[in-house]
This record gives C-alpha cells, sequence and structure tokens, in this order.
C-alpha cells in the first residue's frame, strides 16, 4: 500500500513538473496517429480499386499484362510492409534513402518522415482490409451499377467503397488504436512523441515507474476517447432509422379529387366528364363502383 | 442499317465444360416484348446476363443496331447505358435513397446536372408509384417497391432495350401484382422490353413474342397466342401444360 502511495506522489510530482511536455507528446502523438490513419486509409482504397479492376478476354493483351502487373505489385508492397517491423521501416527509411542515394533523397523535416513511413505501413494494413471489405458487398452491387453503364471507378467510388468502407470501419479503428501506440517506436528516427518524452524525462530522474503509469494512463485515454469517436461516426454512418413520406407536390391529390380553374372538377355538372358519364348513365345505367 | 435493335447470332456460352447456351439465335425489333420462358437451369438468365455483357459469351455474336458488341470494338459501358437491366434480387445500391438510386447513373454517366436528373428521375418514380418514397433507403421498402425503384432506375437512363431477369421471382404473390402492372404499361407505352420471366399469364397476355427455352437452347419461338394454344414441340408441350391445366 506504501509503494502505491508512493507511486502516487511521484506521479503528481512529475506530472505538476512536466505536464507541459506531457500534453505536448500526446498532442503529437494524437497527429501523427491521425494524419497517417487518413493518408493510410487512402493508400488502402487505392489499392482496392486498382486490385480489383476487371478484364476479359477480349481486352487487348497489353492491357491485361499492365492490370495482372499492378496486382502483383500491390500484393508486393503489402507483403514487404505488413511483414517487417516499422522500426526497420522507419531506419531504411530515414537513414538508409540518403545513406544510399548520396544524400540527394534525405528528410529535411521529422514530420514528413514520420508521416510517410506510419502512412505506408498503415496502407499496406489497410489494403487487406478494404480488400476484404469489397468481398464483402453483394456482387449484385457491382452489377446493378454497371448495369446503368458504370465504369470501374464511378462504381467504386460511388457505390461500392461507401459500403465496404462502413463495414470495414471497425477496422479502421483498430488500424487507428494500434497506430497510437506503435507510433511510439518513431523515438528511432528521434520524432519526439508521447512515449519519447517518457525516456527523456526518466533519463534525467531515474523515476521510471511514476513516468510510466502516467504513459499508460495516458494512452488508455487517447485510445478510449478513439474508439468513443469511432463508435459515434458508426452511428452517424447508418443513418436515421426512419425516413418521411414526400408529397413533392401538393397539388397533386389521390386521383378523382382534382380541381382545374379553367375545367373544375370531375363532379362538376359542366364539366366534359360529366356529361358524358350522365350520357352513359341514361343509356347503360349507373355502373357499379361509381360515386 | 436494318430495324433489329438487338441481333443474336450463334451465341454460345460454356461455364468450364459446362455449355449453358448452345447456338442461340433471335433478334428484338423497336417496340417487342418478348418473354423467355422455360424450366430453371436452361439458360434464360445467362441468355440475359450475356446481352448486357455481365456474362462474357464463349462464342457467337451480339449486334446492337448492327453493330457487333462482342469484339470488344465498342465500349462496353456506353452500350450497357443503352440496354437496361431489372434484376431478380432488385441491385439497388444500398447506401443511397430511392432518389439518388435513380439520379447518380444519370449525373455519372450521363453526365447530366443534378438538377436535370432529379426531375427525371421523379418522372419515373412518378410513374412507378414511388414518389413518395424518395428519402427512404433500400432496407425500409418492401421487395415489390424496391423493384418498382429499379424499374424506375433502369427508365431514367432512357434505355432503347430494357431486360428484366425474373423480376418478379423474388417476391409474394401480391407484389407480384404491382410490379406486373407497372411492366404492362410500359409495355402498352411502346418499350422494347425482353422479359425472363415464370409468370406464364404475363408471358401470354402482355408480350408479342414468345422464345421457350430448354438445356440451352432455344425449342420453339412464336406468337404467344399460337405458341401457348398449340405448342408444337413435345417439351414445350410438357412445359406449359402445367400452366394450362391450371
Amino acid at each position: 500500500m506504501d509503494r502505491f502511495l508512493a507511486l502516487g506522489q511521484d506521479m503528481a510530482l512529475l506530472w505538476g513538473k512536466y505536464w507541459p511536455s506531457y500534453l505536448g507528446g500526446m498532442g503529437s502523438t494524437i497527429l501523427l496517429a491521425v494524419v497517417a490513419t487518413v493518408i493510410g486509409c487512402v493508400i488502402g482504397l487505392a489499392c482496392g480499386i486498382l486490385n480489383t479492376i476487371p478484364y476479359t478476354s477480349y481486352d487487348p493483351a497489353p492491357k491485361r499484362f499492365v492490370l495482372k502487373l499492378v496486382r502483383i505489385l500491390v500484393r508486393i508492397y503489402v507483403e514487404v510492409f505488413r511483414g517487417t517491423p516499422m522500426v526497420l521501416q522507419a531506419v531504411f527509411i530515414y537513414y538508409g534513402l540518403p545513406y544510399f542515394s548520396n544524400n540527394t533523397m534525405r528528410f529535411d523535416n521529422i514530420w514528413v518522415a514520420a508521416i510517410l513511413i506510419v502512412s505506408i505501413n498503415t496502407g499496406a494494413y489497410m489494403a487487406e482490409s478494404v480488400r476484404g471489405g469489397i468481398v464483402s458487398i453483394d456482387p449484385g452491387q457491382t452489377e446493378g451499377a454497371k448495369a446503368i453503364g458504370m465504369n470501374h471507378f464511378q462504381t467504386m467510388t460511388s457505390v461500392i467503397l461507401p459500403q465496404a468502407f462502413r463495414n470495414i470501419l471497425p477496422q479502421i479503428g483498430n488500424n487507428f488504436i494500434i497506430n497510437i501506440k506503435d507510433t511510439s517506436v518513431m523515438f528511432i528516427i528521434s520524432f519526439t512523441e508521447f512515449f519519447a518524452f517518457h525516456r527523456y524525462i526518466t533519463g534525467v530522474n531515474n523515476m521510471y515507474f511514476p513516468s510510466a503509469a502516467i504513459e499508460m494512463i495516458g494512452y488508455l485515454i487517447m485510445t478510449l476517447a478513439a474508439s468513443f469517436l469511432l463508435r459515434l461516426l458508426e452511428k452517424v454512418l447508418d443513418g436515421a432509422d426512419n425516413y418521411e413520406l414526400v408529397q413533392s407536390d401538393q397539388l397533386t391529390m389521390a386521383a378523382g379529387t382534382y380541381s382545374h380553374p379553367d375545367r373544375g372538377t370531375p363532379f362538376d355538372e359542366r364539366s366534359k366528364e360529366e356529361r358524358e358519364r350522365i350520357k352513359q348513365q341514361l343509356k347503360f345505367g349507373r355502373n357499379r363502383g361509381d360515386r | 442499317m436494318n430495324d433489329t435493335i438487338l441481333e443474336i447470332r450463334h451465341l454460345s456460352k460454356s461455364f468450364g465444360r459446362h455449355e449453358v447456351l448452345r447456338d442461340i439465335d433471335f433478334s428484338v425489333r423497336p417496340g417487342d416484348v418478348t418473354s423467355i420462358i422455360g424450366a430453371s437451369g436452361s439458360g434464360k438468365s445467362t441468355l440475359l446476363r450475356c446481352i448486357n455483357l455481365l456474362e462474357t459469351p464463349t462464342s457467337g455474336e451480339i449486334l446492337f443496331h448492327g453493330e457487333s458488341i462482342t469484339g470488344g470494338k465498342l465500349n462496353a459501358n456506353t452500350y450497357r447505358s443503352k440496354v437496361g437491366m431489372v434484376f431478380q434480387s432488385f441491385n439497388l445500391f444500398n447506401n443511397m435513397t430511392v432518389l439518388q438510386n435513380c439520379m447518380v447513373g444519370q449525373t455519372k454517366v450521363l453526365k447530366k446536372s443534378p438538377q436535370e436528373a432529379k426531375e427525371n428521375a421523379m418522372k419515373y418514380l412518378r410513374q412507378v408509384g414511388m414518389e413518395p418514397y424518395i428519402k427512404a433507403k433500400p432496407r425500409q421498402i418492401s421487395g415489390g417497391q424496391k423493384q418498382r425503384v429499379a424499374i424506375a432506375r433502369a427508365l431514367a437512363m432512357e434505355p432503347e432495350v430494357l431486360l428484366f431477369d425474373e423480376p418478379t421471382s423474388a417476391l409474394d404473390p401480391e407484389m407480384v401484382g404491382e410490379v406486373l402492372s407497372v411492366m404492362r404499361d410500359l409495355a402498352q407505352n411502346g418499350m422494347t422490353m425482353l422479359v425472363v420471366t415464370h409468370e406464364m399469364a404475363f408471358a401470354r397476355d402482355v408480350s408479342n413474342h414468345v422464345v421457350f427455352m430448354a438445356d440451352g437452347v432455344i425449342c420453339e419461338e412464336g406468337e404467344p397466342k399460337a405458341l401457348f394454344a398449340d405448342p408444337q414441340n413435345q417439351r414445350t408441350r410438357e412445359f406449359l401444360s402445367r400452366f394450362r391445366n391450371q
């Protein structure tokens, strides 16, 4: 019990002294995670569109070759970036590019480098999620779109992806939460986010567990807020359960009850219909169902 | 130039080694209402899907106004925008409202302005009696209503031919009536239609040409009255006997 009390005291001490650093770190972490997840989603959606371009035996050979090549490239991208640790990807992209290109390609801004690395990594995961999302949509939706003459891009952007997006939203949330936590490996390229401050602070004053506990609580708050917001987004996307009936033209009434300023109503003695009806009645008697 | 809209020549389709369609030959003239009847699995739907290029025919030709669409020369999407299709399972876009369903093809494919597309969509939705439901999503309306919206969506593209793939098979008997009456109105207004159906009364009374298919070939075709009253082919007689005894 004493130890917990001591931990609490140390935490309060640390927070009191370093709270601007902790909050700043959380800000960087969230900003990086949000931007990288959004860009990663765009990469994933683009891969999904490229991966599903259909081709038939009618298409000329070069077109079929290019489409097959595109699929293979997307596959390689997904397998490589999903199958290697992000720390090493960061090392290769941030330090490797300048080294192997004799400094012609290097990152002047640490933010650009961090966002690029996390986005590419997220994109690889998202590409697979998007593929799953597209597969899960009833093929009838594609056929319906094709039948009114939409091309592949139009079908994807206006019919399939909006529905697939809703289905993979939990996956996107997963990736977002993973990104919040996993951006901590960006310390390798000296990107200063939430976890980097923990390393810095413990280096200064040796209070490891109190700082780690603050980190724990901080990460938990960020991820809980993220899942809450994602649930909210899902609800918004699902839309209302109700709809209203629309009578767009108030002058359109149920059949037989209309009136026209020039011609009167069908029940008007002067109207053509009424005269015709009386004529018919005299000839054949009243019809059944006639009012 | 000739006066046929669609001409199908020696069309065959196989899935692997299974031959579904063999040497299909027939043509559709403007204003024709052609019913394709036959047992399930006889290749009716596959034929219709081949005509709309949703399936790639194995061999043979489909001519649209005398131009071959199967050689890959004519753009498949342009062709499809002129040939409407109504599906058994409706295939309305689930992420859009009824009105958006009828507008999206016009704005994206025909590049009409939203205003123009909306007016046009409302015209056809009114025709099928779905005007009050324009704000509803497909999951909120009944099967018959979905199918009527699907018909309005196809009509809004102002196609030259309308293909119906068993439009009433997924509906209960009460809803069949509302869809058939819409189709009957269309036929009377001179729409060129190609209808795969199990509704024999519709085939007999509304269409002016009936094609009977069995095992992937056309067994018999002709005037509905003659074909229903006095089928020449043995298989047609067997198939229709059930209907005529009802």
